[in-house]
């Protein structure tokens, strides 16, 4: 049936966006670089990371019980098959059902879940601490995420991100009423808190006192570093899908051609490096917030989703 | 597996076969008189006779055809009422939740009561023995009844006997307390269910089911309000909707474990029976959709007890009564589904798909939360048994001690906290889809508030995973904080057993739920005449659940957990083969860094810690109560010791119960002081009281 997606494109997908991953995660930091006048290093420096971790050997805190080891291939697995629910070449659901937007947030808040179990497992305060400042984070950006995607969902009767991102076709933003642009204003608000960086984390300090996402993977080393690594990247550019799969899906192609698959591809990557931009701007534009303003923050977001909301369903 | 629901003699059959075996577990409670552990272990394998026939009699209705109710007179014992029982497709549905807990926690019992408290003497476990039975068989016949007096009987022996085991456990006062506290609310609705029941009866004129639904078609809409009303307090008195709840906390954590397990996973759903029974069969109008009053109720009520629940739940550091908090999150989202049901029924312009897939999400939320909660209280007393110690801040450590309890937990907390690929996660999928296709239908601000409440879902899922990372984390991981959690051993494998067995239907619910809503075919057809849950939601084969929001149905939504599950897996083996790295190296032990100083226990973050933000963020739903004494040596610069002590206050408790019991208070000290002892005082009272009463009643005469 045309209009759907063969499952081997979605899994090919689904690889590309992990194989993709740490570069975005480069090229935001590279970006931040020249932003403050710095050389910074290069974009490729999250997969040299990534390999050294992988080459390493593993020191493990002698508290741990046996969950500890299984944490990170967990967390990447459910990761991953959350990136396996993003469109990112073509539009249309897969030929074969697969998940939707709320599955997609619900594999994300699996692996935050058991990161956070991982982080009690070594017994430090600091991965307690982590946990703790994650997991009260999370519910409060859970909700408001789960409004901006009824706010797209109640218009296109779906919560499927493929057919949303059919619904919404190519004339995105012509065709944009207040309650989109409302919307997109919430999940840039949201895009941060999702990926871990400022003003809500800071992923380069490993301060004690003001980390929250690398709090919890202190105690992990060598490999398994190297999947919550990425694990993380991926979670990022899953995130950057799904806010591109909901408010623009603008050169997704329909048809099954190479070429269009070509044109999908690169609209994509245009895509992920505005919202890598953005983010890159905003890290280096403001300071990182106080722990206890986060909800106030997270609160302009929640204003704008709940617009969006009322506007489309008054 | 004989077939019992073929006709009507083996259906009797089968529902005597049930009543003996839970008779018989009662009787061998006269086995302590020779030895205590035989009576235990006689009177649960009674129980669980008696849960498998009633897992094969309910299978065998709702496997059977829908639309069917089986009806069997019972031999006359009053002679103003003739005593029935009647299984349609939700008896029969509520019948499998029961059994299916029931499996397990008879399972798990007599090992868990021996060791628990081994030196209990026979009296206690005769106790125990008939109590535990008595409250399965007559929470079977209150789904069965067929009338409304067996239906009062059968729920009277199950607030009694669940009081039983309430007070049976232990010897302090605590116990007693909760007892009597769950015996004033449990009575205070039971009242409000007789007042509804024999208004309805007094119309009709008889007691059987069939009698009051013909009697209520005849009703006037502020009637069958009133009546509504009136069931619906009493039987949220009962699943313990906020604000009714208070007794919960209390009363599930002090009962035997097992017992919690039965409270918490099916005595609440028994009320949601009866609200089902209420609103969408006994005083549902003819043809015409439910008073928009009523689902609006529901809808507000679940949601507020979701929300508040699972607030509460965060701040208690004792295990079970986490575990009973949640309850009151569960049963609120469970409300949620049924009151848009009630809403959407015979409203929506879809043709009655969307209720069915809320009724359908409610009802598998029922089974759902019975297997996870089940099993989550189940290894929560394994803890207990092994431990002694209930505050999660004197545990820590158990993952290695007792690896099997540790990962069983986990498996629940992962269902719990409505994460994929388990089962709490596919009927929460449903209530969003049908609050979502529900607000698209309303639109205007009845939309608005049904999205609203999809948030408030949301929030409570998100709090759920942080409140179980806590439980889990706290109690299972880490270094062991006292003696007690050092010492603790693996529970016996019987106790195991007892969880394997919900955890098995757990994964089997989160993986393959298509090939559950089979079982929700008879329940969804014959409350809403609409199309059943299969033909919604497994429209594209059992391995898909699509849902239409559209009218359309178009474009529907569509998951597979299945092929999800499968997925990670897959993605799990590869990421194994990621984290043992691209070069062999050894793997060494090192102690945590703990910024130089030598690791100890008290390095662990603790739950109070862990929970310290998000009650600073909702501040203002928690009532806090913190008392800081320092003590010092003559000056204020030299701290000697600080105690302090924290506390978080349930709302409700303070705003609505203090306040009442203060009324009370004042009211009976205002008695006492007019009290004043001289006779004449007291004669001028009676006969003021006499006139008052005398006046009234002529005037209510005329």
């Amino acid at each position: 049936m045309t209009g759907e997606r063969p499952l081997t494109l979605v899994l090919l997908e689904m690889t590309l966006l992990v194989l993709l991953g740490p570069l975005v995660t480069g090229t935001i930091q590279k970006l931040k670089a020249l932003i403050q006048c710095r050389q910074g290093a290069g974009i490729l420096q999250p997969y040299r990371d990534i390999t050294k971790l992988l080459r390493k050997g593993t020191v493990q805190a002698d508290t741990t019980s046996g969950f500890f080891r299984s944490i990170p291939v967990l967390v990447l697995a459910a990761t991953v098959a959350a990136g396996a629910l993003v469109p990112v070449v073509r539009t249309g659901p897969p030929a074969f059902p697969l998940g939707d937007a709320l599955m997609l947030l619900g594999l994300l808040a699996l692996a935050r879940f058991l990161t956070a179990v991982g982080a009690f497992d070594a017994g430090g305060a600091f991965g307690g601490m982590g946990a703790s400042r994650e997991m009260t984070i999370a519910p409060l950006v859970e909700p408001v995420l789960m409004m901006v995607v009824f706010s797209t969902a109640v218009a296109a009767g779906t919560t499927e991100l493929g057919a949303l991102a059919t619904h919404r076709g190519v004339s995105w933003i012509l065709a944009w009423r207040a309650a989109d642009f409302l919307g997109f204003a919430a999940m840039l608000v949201l895009l941060p808190a999702e990926t871990g960086r400022i003003p809500v984390d800071n992923p380069d300090t490993h301060l004690e006192l003001t980390m929250l996402h690398e709090g919890m993977l202190l105690e992990h080393s060598g490999p398994g570093l190297g999947c919550m690594m990425l694990a993380s990247h991926t979670r990022q550019i899953v995130a950057f899908g799904l806010v591109s799969a909901l408010f623009f899906p603008v050169g997704l192609a329909d048809g099954p051609g190479v070429a269009g698959l070509l044109l999908g591809a690169g609209a994509f990557a245009a895509k992920i490096l505005v919202l890598a931009t953005w983010l890159a701007l905003v890290e280096s534009s403001y300071a990182k917030l106080r722990f206890f303003r986060v909800p106030q923050y997270l609160g302009i977001g929640f204003v704008c989703a709940i617009m969006a909301l009322a506007l489309r369903i008054l | 597996m004989i077939n019992f629901a073929t006709n009507r003699e083996l259906l009797l059959t089968g529902a005597l076969l049930m009543a003996a075996c839970y008779a018989a577990g009662a009787l061998s409670s006269l086995l302590a008189w020779w030895s205590g552990r035989l009576a235990l272990g006689v009177g649960h394998l009674a129980a669980l006779a008696g849960a498998v026939v009633g897992l094969d009699v309910s299978l065998g209705v709702l496997l059977g055809d829908p639309g069917r109710t089986l009806t069997q007179p019972l031999p006359v014992v009053f002679p103003f009422a003739r005593l029935s029982l009647s299984v349609d497709g939700l008896s029969a549905y509520f019948l499998f939740v029961i059994s299916l807990v029931a499996v397990a926690a008879s399972i798990y019992g007599p090992a868990y009561l021996r060791a628990h408290s081994p030196d209990a003497g026979p009296a206690r476990q005769a106790a125990q023995v008939i109590a535990l039975n008595v409250f399965l068989g007559c929470m079977a016949f209150v789904c069965c009844a067929g009338d409304a007096l067996s239906f009062l009987l059968c729920w009277e022996g199950m607030t009694l006997a669940s009081y039983v085991l309430v007070v049976s456990d232990d010897r302090d006062g605590e116990n007693a307390r909760a007892g009597l506290l769950y015996m004033v609310m449990a009575h205070g609705g039971t009242a409000m269910l007789l007042v509804a029941f024999l208004a309805l009866t007094e119309w009709a004129g008889a007691f059987d089911f069939t009698a009051l639904r013909v009697a209520a078609g005849g009703l006037d809409s502020a009637t069958r309000t009133t009546l509504f009303f009136l069931a619906l307090g009493g039987f949220a008195t009962k699943a313990g909707v906020v604000p009714l709840h208070v007794w919960l906390p209390r009363a599930h954590p002090a009962a035997p474990s097992h017992v919690s397990a039965l409270m918490s996973g099916i005595m609440l759903k028994v009320a949601i029976y009866g609200i089902l029974r209420f609103a969408f069969d006994l005083l549902a109008p003819p043809a015409a959709p439910l008073p928009s009053s009523w689902g609006w109720t529901v809808l507000v009520v679940g949601t507020t007890s979701a929300v508040l629940g699972v607030l509460y739940a965060l701040q208690q550091h004792d295990l079970k009564r986490l575990l009973a908090f949640h309850s009151v999150e569960n049963i609120g989202i469970i409300l949620i589904g049924v009151g848009l049901a009630m809403i959407l029924w015979r409203r929506e312009i879809a043709g009655g798909a969307l209720a069915t897939v809320a009724l359908t999400a409610a009802l598998l939320h029922t089974v759902n939360h019975a297997a996870f909660k089940g099993l989550l209280f189940l290894g929560a007393g394994s803890v207990l048994c092994r431990t002694h110690v209930r505050n999660m801040e004197e545990l820590g450590g158990l993952a290695r001690r007792m690896p099997w309890t540790a990962g069983l937990f986990l498996l629940g907390a992962v269902a719990i906290s409505a994460l994929p690929p388990l089962n709490g996660f596919v009927s929460e999928w449903l209530t969003f889809q049908a609050l979502l296709g529900g607000a698209s239908d309303f639109r205007g601000a009845a939309g608005l508030g049904i999205v609203f409440s999809a948030a408030m879902l949301a929030l409570t899922g998100g709090l759920a995973a942080a409140c179980f990372a806590k439980a889990f984390g706290v109690t299972f991981l880490g270094r062991p904080r006292t003696p007690h959690a050092e010492q603790a051993t693996e529970a016996p494998p019987s106790m195991i057993a007892g969880m394997v067995w919900l955890g098995a239907v757990c994964v089997i619910l989160g993986v393959a739920p298509g090939y559950a809503m089979r079982l929700l075919d008879a329940p969804t057809v014959e409350l809403l005449h609409g199309p059943g849950a299969s033909v919604v939601v497994t429209a594209r084969g059992p391995l898909v659940l699509s849902v239409a929001q559209a009218p359309s149905g178009t474009n529907a939504t569509a998951i597979s957990m299945t092929v999800l599950a499968a997925l990670l897996i897959a993605l799990a083996a590869m990421a194994w083969v990621l984290r043992r790295g691209l070069r062999r190296a050894p793997r060494r032990g090192a102690p945590t860094w703990t910024c130089g100083m030598s690791p100890v226990a008290r390095f662990d973050y603790t739950a109070t810690a862990f929970a310290k933000p998000l009650r600073l963020v909702f501040a203002t739903l928690y009532d806090l109560r913190r008392e800081v004494t320092r003590e010092t040596a003559g000056t204020p610069y030299v701290v000697r010791r600080i105690h302090y002590t924290g506390e978080v206050m349930d709302l409700a408790e303070t705003q609505i119960y203090h306040r009442i019991e203060r009324g009370i208070s004042r009211l009976s000290q205002a008695i006492r002081a007019r009290s004043t002892g001289r006779i004449h005082g007291y004669i001028a009272f009676v006969l003021g009281a006499l006139f008052v009463a005398l006046l009234l009643f002529g005037v209510g005469q005329r």
